[in-house]
């Protein structure tokens, strides 16, 4: 134990001369939670913050266009415009206004729309009860909507059913009311449908949470794990560089002649690199609870078991260090190492989540998540941190996460002894 | 396995993987105990790789090496503290003084603290380098650095020393003082293989040499008798290039 505290000094000694690679670990993790928790920010508040531009011309005397306007102006998601220079667009100008990037979204009612849907249900129910077969010729009620292409799919699609919506309750209050009057054509007793509300179902949407838990899911929630766990896998970069760097300067070299094995000297670099990403760990936890809320984010929620959180963490540095310790025998330059670590942690992050929800993944990409530790390591974030679980939802993703590590840093002793000392 | 022999080398073969020829090609060595042994070789003729494999850093396919009686395949972790490596390459931790570098050193040999701060301190004073004892090793000079890369070998006061080229890229001054100081370290017990390109260097400062072409011993024993066998030849490099040849050997694989 004596020897190998001097291995320990060695490598602590290396970690705290190396301020590049200190920036690296600190405060890129620092940057990019900050950066994107206050970027996904508005995803989460996407009702309240956003406002498209729209231009929406209403030539519709009646229903249809008074219910689209007052649902459009109403919703806060849009900012509305009606006119241009004080005139009424044409269908032709409400393109163009759109097509130029004045506006992302363009809605044309035609004239006397509500007038021709009331026409069409009148000829339908008339049919109906008089017992005609034969359906007539309807009359066309085209509502156009023209779409900036540069707007993502998600913006227009609210729009699109809000339109269909309140297109559906018209039409719906149409058919009650001609069938009301054609009923009572026939009935002795008149009935009447004033009272009757179409709305009887209410929709109401709250986040599934588990009894007891307080957690509001928020970008800050969702970002500072994912990016942690970015930074904690970070370290593979630096550490494999050490690893490189020591072999390309000699002093490996004598390490190796020297009373102390190779797994020892990878176990006090792990050992000091574990340190470090606990570290880390916990600063962007602080950063999460008192830097955000300066910044207009929402305060960090640690969940029920700050342990876990650390417990989670430690088994996440395991396995970023077990592969930074395979990578550092398998490159044989350092510059082979930061290209081949990073972009393996990017496509890790990625494809684990980091970056892409797992959910808007295809089912084969979903499958293949599952291989990246770092889907693992923010599947048990998520777990502590949204659905404010405890030590016992985060066991199968730390023992993985142990394994991971466990089975890199074996291959890499292996690897060392069959390739670097046989070459 | 003889006992008078520090260290002892039978019929060693090593092949580099991807190459044709062997390194070593059942090299025989043994190099007596308190000698100062040179190993003079052309370029790629197999000196480093007949250190490592002493040291344990390389395997070789067949053959064996006794360092103080030890095998060195049976018993490398014994055989660690009693010998001391210095590389031709100056294999220190640049980014940390000298002290932190000797102190880290001394204590993974296991040294304890009081004794090996007594030892640093001799050997900086020997050595001529307490003055920058806190400075970084990649400020130092050349010079400064190959005398640092020495001490570093010689902390724990190895039974058997090793050097590969510790005067390459210095000057006069330090070639002189390291020269020196290896004699002195020589008469004191501790059996030295030196390797080096300088052969008036090995001529001065051996009492042994030993020429390696083409991974074997292809000649061995004192200077003056290596001159006195070659008789056309007044210094060992005259004897060294009318063994080994003038062509170049480090041109093919």
């Amino acid at each position: 134990m004596g020897r190998f505290r001097y291995l320990l000094y060695k490598d602590y000694l290396l970690l705290v001369r190396d301020v590049a690679g200190l920036l690296l670990m600190f405060v890129m993790p620092i940057l990019l939670v900050v950066l994107m928790s206050t970027l996904q920010n508005s995803t989460f508040n996407v009702v309240n913050d956003i406002h498209i531009p729209l231009l929406l011309v209403n030539n519709d005397k009646g229903e249809l266009g008074e219910a689209i306007d007052k649902e459009i102006s109403g919703s806060g998601i849009f900012d509305v415009t009606t006119e241009i220079g004080g005139d009424k667009p044409s269908l032709e100008d409400v393109e163009k206004e759109v097509a130029t990037g004045k506006f992302m979204l363009g809605i044309y009612i035609p004239d006397d729309a509500t007038e021709k849907i009331r026409t069409n249900v009148r000829k339908y129910v008339i049919c109906a009860f008089n017992g005609i077969d034969s359906v007539p010729p309807k009359e066309d009620v085209e509502l156009s909507i023209f779409i900036d292409p540069t707007a993502k799919a998600s913006f227009y699609s609210i729009l699109m059913s809000t339109l269909k919506e309140k297109a559906q309750k018209v039409q719906f209050e149409f058919i009650l009311k001609e069938m009301t009057s054609e009923v009572n054509k026939l009935s002795p007793i008149p009935i009447s449908t004033n009272k009757f509300s179409g709305d009887q179902v209410t929709l109401k949407s709250k986040f599934a949470i588990l009894k007891g838990n307080k957690i509001v899911p928020n970008s800050v929630q969702h970002n500072v794990p994912a990016w942690t766990l970015f930074a904690i896998f970070f370290i593979v970069i630096s550490l494999a560089g050490s690893i490189i760097k020591e072999r390309e300067e000699g002093s490996f070299t004598r390490l190796l002649t020297m009373p102390c094995t190779y797994t020892e000297y990878l176990l006090s670099k792990s050992m000091i690199y574990t340190v470090v990403a606990l570290l880390q760990f916990g600063v962007m936890l602080l950063i999460g609870i008192y830097l955000l809320p300066l910044i207009g984010l929402e305060s960090l929620n640690l969940g029920s078991s700050v342990p876990a959180l650390f417990a989670l963490a430690f088994s996440s540095a395991v396995a970023a260090i077990g592969f930074g310790v395979c990578i550092g025998n398998i490159s044989r330059t350092y510059q082979q190492s930061s290209v081949f670590g990073s972009i393996s942690v990017v496509m890790m992050a990625a494809v684990g989540g980091v970056w892409v929800p797992i959910f808007l993944m295809s089912e084969k990409m979903q499958l293949i998540s599952k291989l990246s530790p770092m889907n693992w390591g923010l599947s048990g974030f998520y777990d502590l941190l949204l659905r404010n679980e405890g030590f016992s939802a985060i066991i199968p993703e730390c023992l993985a996460l142990i394994a991971f590590g466990t089975i890199c840093f074996i291959f890499a002793i292996i690897y060392n002894n069959k390739h670097r000392l046989d070459l | 396995m003889h006992d008078n022999y520090a260290i002892e080398i039978n019929d060693l073969t090593k092949t580099y993987k991807g190459k044709k020829h062997p390194t070593l090609n059942g090299l025989n060595l043994n190099i007596p105990y308190g000698s100062l042994f040179g190993l003079l070789a052309p370029n790629g003729a197999g000196k480093t790789t007949t250190i490592s494999a002493i040291c344990g850093l390389r395997k070789f396919e067949s053959g064996s090496i006794y360092v103080d009686g030890l095998s060195v395949k049976k018993n490398l972790n014994q055989i660690k503290s009693i010998i001391g490596l210095v590389p031709q390459d100056i294999a220190l931790f640049p980014t940390l003084t000298a002290m932190e570098n000797l102190r880290i050193i001394g204590g993974i040999y296991g040294i304890s603290a009081p004794v090996l701060k007594k030892k640093i301190d001799n050997l900086l004073d020997l050595f001529d380098l307490q003055g920058s004892r806190n400075n970084i090793i990649s400020h130092y000079s050349g010079g400064m650095k190959r005398r640092i890369n020495l001490i570093a070998g010689l902390l724990h006061e190895p039974k058997i020393l090793i050097l590969d080229e510790p005067t390459v890229g210095v000057d006069a001054q330090s070639r002189k003082l390291i020269l020196d100081k290896l004699k002195e370290i020589n008469k004191s017990g501790t059996t030295i293989l030196f390797i080096s390109h300088y052969l008036e260097e090995a001529e001065e400062i051996c009492d042994q040499v030993a020429f390696i072409d083409n991974g074997r011993v292809i000649s061995q024993g004192t200077p003056r008798e290596m001159i006195e066998r070659n008789c056309n030849c007044n210094n060992l490099e005259s004897v060294y290039l009318c063994l080994t040849g003038k062509q170049m050997r480090d041109c093919n694989g």
